[in-house]
């Protein structure tokens, strides 16, 4: 493994004039940004735009407007770069675990890559080795835990050996033990991280927090304080939640 | 839920998928051509044996993939217990469950993406045809994946219902668990790009 260094080697994601229309919605309404941070949390509220960034970030939709570009490559058009700058990890790993066993999971992105069905299969295990779960290479996706296929799709995302991954909400509806237990294995990597969630907790010790509302930037800086403003308007708007309208 | 293949490891693993179904194929053809009973019940005998080699944990596991066959062998051995030719129906239902049990042990003992390397060998002709099969293959892996998670999807949809209501929800669910598999599909299509799309 080797270390951190982002700015240094030039990659990192930059958004020029993004906007993104979901249906009537402006989902994100012309963006810019650079984002070289190693660690990088993003905020806001139901519907202020996170998700719709993760998945310009990954190159998962096209932008109505500007360019997103990941280490230089521009992540919607040209895929097959794409994947090697950017992975991603979804809310609900069932929306994500394609294949039914372990290893044929792992080994799947390994193929995208080019990799050959051998060196694929050798890669799957070597990751699960990093991880200490040889022993889950052969087992059936559904019988392991709603924890345990969280990790599968992070080590599915790692073994492909992206240099940004961005996690869009990968903490919820996990219990405090397996939310700390994948806390630790995400502090633990090289990798960039575009960390998407909707508790302030999990992003204290990031290098930097954006703060999106209604597809713009609310707010942009240190963890310590956006985390802070962020907090006491959302306590400050109990009357204003998603349920009203 | 689909029988994958087996934890326990087999000599029969180590047999290449090729051949396997081949074989698989040729025994098959040549059950429904003979007509002899006690062809049929030594085909039955050797499938049994098969099973048996590699320890009682694996045949009791293989046996366990078979009972959704019981109620067809009920039938047919009724049916023709009522006509009179009880002993074709035993012939029938000895050759039923030993192609189907062969065809068991086979998925039991082979990776299932050394099962599709065999399904792209075969559709080779097709991809110099310029078509992409690549779909076809992500959709077998893909239809052993999905069929678990929306059976509990399935679940808790009836859970929903009947926490709301008195009765079974029978057939008005089926609407709401369409758009459901249909709002999973687009996920996991996303997943799919997210990874460089269906593979040629």
């Amino acid at each position: 493994m080797q270390a951190g260094g982002i700015s240094e080697t030039g990659a990192g994601a930059r958004l020029t004039g993004v906007s993104c229309r979901l249906g009537a919605r402006q989902a994100i309404d012309g963006l810019t940004l650079d984002l070289t941070e190693r660690r990088i949390g993003v905020v806001g509220r139901n519907g202020s735009g996170k998700s719709t960034l993760a998945r310009l970030v990954c190159g998962l939709i096209a932008p109505d407007a500007g360019t997103v570009r990941v280490g230089g490559v521009d992540v919607a058009s040209d895929r097959a770069a794409a994947i090697r700058q950017v992975g991603i990890l979804f809310q609900n790993p069932d929306h994500q675990i394609i294949f039914p066993t372990v290893e044929e999971e792992l080994a799947f992105g390994l193929g995208q890559l080019g990799q050959g069905r051998d060196a694929a299969r050798q890669g799957a295990h070597a990751m699960l080795k990093r991880f200490g779960r040889a022993h889950w290479a052969y087992r059936a996706v559904h019988t392991l835990s709603q924890g345990q296929r969280h990790l599968v799709c992070l080590m599915a995302v790692l073994a492909m050996e992206p240099r940004l991954i961005v996690l869009d909400e990968p903490f919820a509806g996990l219990d405090i033990p397996t939310t700390r237990a994948l806390g630790r294995y995400l502090d633990g990597l090289d990798q960039q991280l575009l960390h998407i969630s909707h508790d302030p907790a999990a992003l204290t010790r990031y290098d930097r927090v954006l703060w999106l509302e209604a597809g713009r930037l609310a707010m942009d800086g240190p963890a310590g304080t956006v985390l802070a403003a962020f907090t006491e308007a959302m306590e400050a708007r109990d009357d204003r939640t998603d349920l009203a309208d | 839920m689909i029988a994958l293949t087996s934890p326990i490891e087999t000599p029969w693993h180590r047999l290449p998928a090729g051949p396997k179904l081949a074989l698989l194929c040729a025994v098959t053809l040549g059950l429904v051509l003979t007509g002899s009973l006690s062809v049929q019940l030594g085909a039955l005998a050797a499938v049994a044996g098969l099973y048996l080699l590699p320890g009682r944990d694996f045949a009791r596991a293989g046996l366990w993939a078979l009972r959704p066959l019981i109620p067809f062998l009920v039938v047919i051995f009724l049916w023709h217990w009522f006509t009179e030719t009880a002993l074709q129906g035993a012939g029938i239902a000895a050759r039923l469950l030993a192609a189907v049990g062969l065809a068991n042990l086979v998925t039991m003992t082979t990776r299932l993406d050394d099962m599709i390397g065999v399904l792209r060998r075969v559709l080779a002709p097709l991809r110099r045809l310029g078509l992409r099969t690549g779909a076809l293959e992500i959709a077998i892996a893909m239809v052993i994946r999905f069929i678990p998670v929306l059976a509990i999807k399935g679940r808790a949809l009836t859970e929903a219902w009947r926490a709301r209501a008195k009765g079974r929800p029978g057939w008005r669910v089926v609407a709401p668990f369409t758009l459901l598999a249909i709002d999973d599909a687009e996920h996991v299509a996303e997943a799919l790009r997210a990874r460089g799309g269906v593979p040629r």
